[in-house]
């Protein structure tokens, strides 16, 4: 599973591609949450960050993490300095208008895993 | 129309700027293809010109060659003598003070402070009207120029290499600058990242490094924050100037916070920022007072420090 199944089962858009490959990293687990202290304790290596969000923060906690991507909930307009941010922090950037606990459900039956052990 | 203008000389301007002054000519400053009235207008027609173009010096000139200038002044006294149907030529300056454009912008410079003009012509080798330079062309040009040199450096100053893994830096948190907040921490991890060190140490230094750079933009009326990287140890020192923290214990507890719902609505507030570093630290240091500030110092050790946390 990695990003541009992603894109193609939700649906989601693709906003920022990050480097070459950036899609096609394997998602190693979802976090989904909107408060940075959460993102920064739970998240794990590889993770996918599922936010309703659309701050730059969330951009620089993700790089910051080490998460794959990171995919805006509810069609939340994106301020292009976000937009800039995640582009120059080659950080996937995608965007669908699902509500969050539908776009989890959703990635749960796509086959997206769940966080590893004790998270 | 010279008072203002900075002090220029080389013994006292930045290295940059005393080049680009002596080394910029006049043809790149000045206001080029003139405006111009022959010598046989009228004044009226002089006034008229300078009205409708919103300027303060109009050049008497034929085919290039340069006869005079009418200036304000003269524009004044000739409609205190109402003799604005005369010729230009019977009113205009003729005795002008010109520039030429091969010169220096440093040139200009001087000539600003040592007559009591607002504008110059500029001539061409062939002594042909070229341009007109006022103090404004120079000032433009000026902080164009600085604007472009200030960002080269800040730019170098953020991709500055390193050699080693060995580094230390300052950076400055002002409070509610969202914008910049979380630069220092990125910054961080990317050298870390540049250096290979494994991605479970880089995770909790910035897990440190973030809660701590975004506590001061949250909380406090601003700070610094320093880094010190050795191969053993990442030191990451916050201090800021206040308010303080009111209750130590209180804020060391998961879930306290201060933050209204507009620091919340960011994402930020969920009062796990301090217990966050504490829990990802090898070693930590908490002190505040009120009214003065707060200073929080965190370790994390890149040979034997506690491998669980992140």
């Amino acid at each position: 599973m990695n990003l541009s199944d992603v894109k193609n089962k939700l649906p989601a858009e693709n906003i920022v591609a990050g480097e070459d490959e950036g899609m096609a990293r394997a998602i190693g687990g979802v976090v989904a949450s909107d408060l940075m202290s959460d993102v920064l304790v739970s998240a794990k290596e590889d993770c996918l960050l599922v936010t309703s969000l659309a701050s730059e923060q969330m951009i620089r906690t993700a790089d910051l993490v080490g998460a794959v991507g990171v995919l805006v909930v509810n069609g939340k307009p994106l301020p292009p300095s976000l937009v800039s941010l995640a582009r120059s922090l080659a950080m996937p950037l995608l965007r669908t208008r699902m509500p969050k606990y539908e776009t989890c459900l959703a990635l749960a039956k796509a086959g997206c895993a769940e966080q590893g052990e004790g998270a | 129309m010279n008072r203002g203008l900075p002090d220029l000389s080389v013994e006292r301007s930045p290295l940059s700027l005393v080049e680009m002054i002596y080394s910029t000519p006049i043809r790149e400053v000045m206001t080029g293809d003139p405006i111009a009235v022959r010598r046989s207008e009228t004044m009226r027609a002089a006034q008229e010109l300078m009205r409708e173009k919103s300027i303060s010096g109009l050049p008497v000139a034929e085919d290039g060659r340069l006869y005079g200038i009418v200036s304000i002044h003269d524009l004044i006294l000739t409609i205190q003598s109402d003799q604005l149907d005369q010729p230009v030529e019977r009113h205009m300056t003729d005795h002008v003070v010109t520039l030429e454009e091969a010169m220096p912008l440093s040139m200009a410079i001087a000539y600003f402070g040592k007559y009591p003009f607002g504008r110059f012509p500029v001539l061409d080798a062939r002594q042909r009207l070229a341009g007109i330079l006022t103090v404004r062309d120079i000032n433009v040009t000026l902080i164009d120029r600085l604007m472009r040199d200030v960002t080269r450096y800040e730019s170098m100053l953020e991709s500055e290499p390193l050699p080693g893994l060995a580094f230390t830096r300052v950076f400055h948190a002002r409070r509610h600058d969202f914008e910049q907040g979380g630069k220092a921490s990125t910054a961080l991890k990317r050298h870390l990242s540049d250096h290979r060190v494994r991605r479970e140490l880089i995770k909790r230094v910035a897990i440190a490094a973030y809660e701590l750079e975004m506590n001061q933009v949250v909380h406090s009326i601003g700070g610094t924050l320093s880094f010190d990287v050795s191969p053993e140890r990442v030191g990451i020192l916050a201090q800021d100037r206040g308010p303080g923290i009111a209750d130590m214990d209180l804020a060391m507890t998961e879930g306290y916070t201060t933050a209204d719902d507009w620091i919340k609505s960011l994402g930020f507030g969920a009062g796990l920022g301090l217990p966050n570093v504490k829990r990802v630290a090898d070693e930590f240091y908490l002190h505040s007072e009120l009214g003065i500030g707060t200073t929080v110092k965190a370790v994390i050790r890149l040979d034997t420090g506690k491998e669980n946390g992140a």
